[in-house]
This record gives structure tokens, sequence and C-alpha cells, in this order.
């Protein structure tokens, strides 16, 4: 019986060193982990290693990543403690879960072992998790293959987000979260003023919409394929968004990417388009969409979006008339300029120089991190005074 | 006597068709043990959800579920009060000659309070299996207003005080990962991840689940879905499609794959209209890979 008792009391020292060794690791081990963890192995049938791991691991990690790491904690907490017991005590190796008499010695010498570990491992592991922040800062020229797919699917969960945002009305609901007490006393009139059906109210979604002039002219060459990419994100969670495409003129492509997959898309977007990485005529095209467009499109709801570098070989007349239309139709007008991101960037270029006083925010949107500072702007109000260059 | 629990879980798993590896047996063996809620956390289509249904088959109880969502609240997990009930008892009790205080107690008394789910599941009569499906769906204040019931086994209602559970369900939690559950949840519970199966583990269940299956047939399909996992998809198909695949293509009687069975049941397996192309695209390399010869004519 007391052979037994010395048993568990045995294990149950390893199970509380295994836990000091695994906080070292990250892991977030509380007291009343460590207690259940001593409480199921005293559930355990047979002290079989493998049981004994498994009921371990399911009582000591709380996450994927732990879980997925015990495994190879739990073999090397083993051979430390291994290590320890052969060196300090000249026994036949044991086995953890039959662990019998050790001196205090041995396990104070693995404890330090642990405290000394090399904090190289966990620099590392860091190192690993911070994949997303270097790409926010990575210029999307610079992505690779796999880089991309990842940018994409955290474009299209921005553009989601962007696109349910509440409004300050309100509208009917089932949820039983706010009531609405107008709506409640009216419903209720017929009843002979008893209140017996109670009406509920939830926030309205703000209805926003999007027109995305992208310029697909050769100066934009590099850029233009990315940002059609960033459009596909954007037209799959918006559903009032316009897309038009220019290079020395203009094409809608709305539809085009409604009903295809990217890649189809955008194939059949460079082949309908005859001058794609041509040259420019941002002018004409603008006016051209303000003639042709600009009455469907455009309202104090809609935000236009211009993607393009400023190179305009057409007359800047043209250009800032159909700028000023645009932005007095507008809610905002963001343009985006790739070229902005470069550090000896300033607005130089005639197009961009003409089109500059009738854009709200100006933005590089190289990098994830700019692009997300645009789109923080979008459900901003138009602010006259202070205008935002990124 | 310990050890029979362990390994009576283990054969009540394998009884519903339920191949496990060992971690999920013993998972649900602490969790029982420890009176302790199980998180399972998983990719979709894992086998998640039938845990629970397993569980309460095995010890033949109720399952009690609470499907989450975005805006689910205390109202439809928890209790409500019979309002328009409320109403009418106290029209009825106008005539006579009110006692206030017995009116108020009558009208929040159990006559009037309607259980859902949590509420239900621990002032059940026996134990029985709470699942709270999809818990990464609900709002964040959800989850936050699960942890009394979680860890203290009770529920505050205002009007009525403070329920304790007369028989601690057994509490599973299933979340897909689409976002990170808070700390004070993860730890009042028992964690278990389930993972894609290994080729071995999947074809037991296919075995397990459709027995009539030709064994080339199930090896096949088994190898199919792993090399289909390997490729970047945008839903990438779970045990559950293995399982609906190797029935339909058990009903036909098959006795093996070819290109064009694939092609014409690819719909069975992948429910996205890209992926679907893709695998068309790569078909051919797909199956070579998993050593399906093709044949022409």
């Amino acid at each position: 019986m007391t052979s037994t008792a010395t048993y568990q009391t045995e294990i149950s020292a390893n199970v509380v060193l295994l836990c000091r060794f695994l906080r070292k690791k990250s892991f977030n081990i509380t007291v009343s982990e460590e207690a259940d963890a001593l409480k199921a192995i005293g559930f355990l049938p047979i002290h079989s290693e493998g049981y004994f791991r498994e009921a371990l691991k399911s009582v000591l990690t709380k996450s994927q990543l732990q879980q997925t790491k015990f495994d190879a904690y739990y073999h090397e907490f083993k051979e430390q403690l291994k290590k320890a017991t052969d060196s300090k005590v000249k026994e036949l190796p044991e086995n953890k879960e039959k662990p019998e008499k050790k001196t205090k010695e041995a396990r104070f010498e693995a404890l330090k072992d642990w405290l000394n570990l090399n904090p190289s491992e966990e620099e590392k592991e860091v190192s690993s998790f911070s994949d997303m922040e270097v790409l926010t800062k990575k210029n999307f020229l610079d992505l690779s293959e796999d880089e991309m797919r990842l940018m994409m699917r955290v474009l299209q969960k921005m553009a989601r987000k962007l696109a349910h945002q509440k409004s300050r009305l309100r509208k009917r609901s089932k949820l039983h979260q706010h009531l609405d007490l107008k709506q409640t006393i009216r419903s209720n009139m017929r009843k002979g003023g008893d209140i017996q059906q109670l009406v509920f109210s939830q926030k309205k979604d703000k209805k926003l919409k999007l027109v995305l002039l992208c310029d697909v002219s050769r100066s934009m060459e590099l850029y233009s394929r990315f940002f059609i990419h960033l459009i596909y994100a954007f037209q799959n969670a918006y559903d009032k968004i316009e897309t038009l495409v220019f290079s020395t003129a203009l094409h809608k492509v709305s539809e085009i990417l409604d009903n295809n997959e990217f890649d189809k898309a955008f194939e059949t977007i460079s082949e309908r388009v005859p001058h794609w990485s041509g040259g420019t005529t941002i002018g004409s095209c603008l006016q051209d969409f303000t003639e042709n467009y600009g009455h469907g499109m455009l309202d104090k709801k809609t935000i236009v979006l211009i993607l393009s570098d400023g190179w305009d070989t057409g007359e800047p007349e043209v250009m800032k008339e159909a700028m000023k239309t645009i932005y007095k139709k507008s809610k905002k007008v963001i343009w985006l300029n790739p070229l902005a991101g470069s550090p000896d960037f300033s607005p130089e270029v005639i197009g961009m120089k003409t089109a500059l006083p009738y854009i709200d925010v100006l933005a590089s949107a190289h990098n994830l991190e700019s692009l997300k500072q645009v789109l923080q702007q979008i459900h901003k109000k138009r602010n006259l005074l202070n205008r935002h260059v990124f | 006597m310990k050890s029979e629990e362990l390994s009576q879980i283990k054969r009540m798993l394998q009884e519903q068709g339920y191949i496990d590896d060992g971690a999920i047996a013993m998972s649900l063996f602490l969790a029982m043990k420890l009176e302790k809620p199980l998180l399972v956390e998983g990719p979709a289509g894992v086998g998640k959800t039938e845990i629970a249904k397993v569980m309460a088959k095995a010890m033949k109880t109720e399952l009690i579920r609470l499907q989450c969502y975005e805006g689910l609240d205390s109202t439809h997990a928890l209790y409500e009060w019979n309002y328009q009930h409320q109403l009418l008892y106290l029209k009825m009790q106008e005539r006579k000659e009110p006692d206030i205080k017995a009116l108020e107690e009558t009208i929040f008394s159990d006559k009037f309070l309607l259980k859902r789910p949590v509420l239900n599941a621990i002032t059940h009569a026996e134990k029985v299996v709470l699942l709270i499906d999809e818990i990464d769906r609900a709002d964040e204040e959800f989850e936050s207003f699960l942890l009394e019931v979680l860890s203290d086994w009770q529920v505050t209602i205002p009007e009525i005080g403070t329920i304790k559970a007369t028989n601690k369900p057994q509490i599973i939690l299933t979340g897909n990962r689409t976002r990170e559950l808070s700390e004070a949840l993860r730890r009042r519970c028992l964690y278990l991840w389930i993972d894609y199966p290994t080729f071995e583990k999947e074809l037991a269940i296919v075995k397990s689940k459709v027995p009539e299956i030709d064994q080339k047939l199930g090896v096949q399909i088994c190898s199919f879905m792993k090399e289909l996992r390997e490729m970047k998809l945008e839903k990438t198909p779970g045990i559950s499609e293995t399982i609906d695949w190797a029935r339909a293509l058990a009903s036909m009687h098959l006795k093996h794959l070819d290109k064009q069975i694939v092609e014409d049941t690819l719909g069975v397996i992948l429910k996205d209209w890209q992926d679907m192309r893709h695998t068309q695209d790569s078909l051919s390399e797909l199956l070579e890979r998993t050593g399906v010869t093709s044949r022409i004519g």
C-alpha cells in the first residue's frame, strides 16, 4: 500500500516539474490546471506512457499551437529528467512514469538546467509568428505568390468589414436587444392601449457606394495587376460597386469581375481593353466618365477611388474640369498613387498637380499598412481643412 | 475498475462507429472525470459535432444543442419571460382583489419562464450532453456570459435568483477558429484539437461508416482525399465529405475509381466552383499520384 503511495507522490512531483518546465516554454499554466493534471493522473487506469502523456496533453494545453508542440516538449522534459538522474544517481535509467526514489539534488540540477535554457529557441518562435507584420510593410511589388495569396485574404477580410458598417438609423429587428418604444406603442394602439407586443430595433447597415477608376496604362503596369486584385476583393464584398479601367479610353468592367473568378476576369479584361498597358489620357477618360456614367454612378453616398500615377498626356484643363465635377458630386475622392510610396516623391507630375485640389485623400497604397490607413478613411466624413496624405 | 472506464469510453465510441486515435477518448474521459467542459477545435467536417452526438448516444441521454450565431443573446440561449402569457394572466386576475406580492411571485415563477437550451440543460432531471456548437460565431459578450455556467454550473436570473445545476451537464463546445476565443473561456475547458485524419484513420472511418465498400475503392478514395487536401482549396473537404462520397460510390457498386467517375461525382466532395475548376484541371495528375491508372476507352 505504502509503495503505491510513494509512487503516486513521485509521479505528482514530476507532474509539477513538467508544469514548471512548460511555463518556461510560455504555456500559461495556472494552479488550477496543475491541480487538474494531478487529479487527472489519479483517474488513469494503468500507468502506461501513452495514457500518461495523452492525459497531461489534454489538461495542460489550451490551443492548437500548444497541442502540436506538447509532444516535443514532453520528450525534451523526459530527456532532461533522465540526464539529471543518470548523472547524479548511479542507478539504472528509469522511465518517467515509473520513477523511484531520486535525490533532491538531481531534480534541482534538472531545474537549473531549464532555467539556463537557450533563449534563442523562443526567439525563433516569435519570428515565425510575425510573418504578418513583415507583410504589412512589404512593397506589393516584392510579394511572392504565396504572400500574394495571404495578402488577398487579408484584403478580402478588410473589404468585408468595411462593407458591414452600421448606420445611425435603426430598423425593426428580431433580436431582443433594443426596445423600440415608439414602434411598440404604435403597434399596440389598436389593442386598446395594452402593450402586448414588443417591437425591437437594430442598427441599419450603412450603405456605401464605391466607384473604382483604375489606370491600366504602361506606367502603371507593375501595379495594375495588384490593384485589379484589390478591386476584385472589394467587388466581392460590396453590393454597390462599379469598376472602370482606363488608359486612353474608359471601359466598364464591373460585370466581368462580378461573374468570373480572378484569373479569368483578369484575362478577359486584358483582352477587352484594347489599350491595356498603353499610354494614358487621364483627363479625357475622366471626362468621359463624368459625361456618360456620372449621372448614374455619382451621388453624395459614393466614394470615388482613383488608382493612377497621374502621368497624363492630355490637356490639363480637361482633367481639371472632370476632377471638379467628380469632387462636387461625390462623398469623397481618394487617389491612390503607388509612386507616392517612394521617399523622394512629390506630386510634381502635371496631372497630379491639377488633380490635387480635388482630392480628399492621396495615398501611396504601395503596402498593406498604407492601404489600411486609406480604408479607415473611407467611412469618415469629408474634411475640407485637413486633407490626408499618406 | 479505473481501466474499465477508459476502455468503456473507447468501446462506446467504437460501437457508435466513431474511430478514435486515443486523444479523443482520453479527452472525453477526463472531461467526464474532472467535470469540465470540453472545447473541441478543428477544421470544418472533421467530426467535432459528431463527438457530442456520439457522447449522448453512448451515455443514453438527451443531447441539447445550442447553435451559435452572430447576435445570439441570453434570451435565446438561457431564458426568457413569457411576456404575453404574463400579461394575460394579470388581465385575468384584474377582477379579483389583487394581492400584489403574491401576484408578483406568480408571474415571475417557473410557469412563465421559457427555458432556453442552457437553462434547460442544467435544470434537467438527468445528466445531459449540452452541445454549444460553433461558439466562435457568437459575439464575445456571449462568450463571457457563458463563463458562469461553465465554471460554476449555475445561472443567475435577476427576478428569481441563482439557479444551480441539478445535474452537471456534460458540456461540449466546438469552434472553427473563425476568431480567437478568449483566454478566460479556454482556461475553464479542456482542449482538444482535431485535425484532418491520417490515411489509416480515414480508411478505418470509411470502413466503419460504409461497411459495404470495396476494399480497393476505399483505399483509393482515402488516398485521393489526402492528395486533394494538399491542394490549396477554398474549402478543403472534411471527413463528412469523404463518407458521403464513399457512400455514393459504394451505392453504385463500383470496384475502383476512374477519371470519368471522379469527374462526375466531384460535386459530392467539393462545394466551391473555383475549387471544382482547379481540381478538374489537375485531375489526371491527382489521380496518378493516387495510384489510379487511367483507362483509355
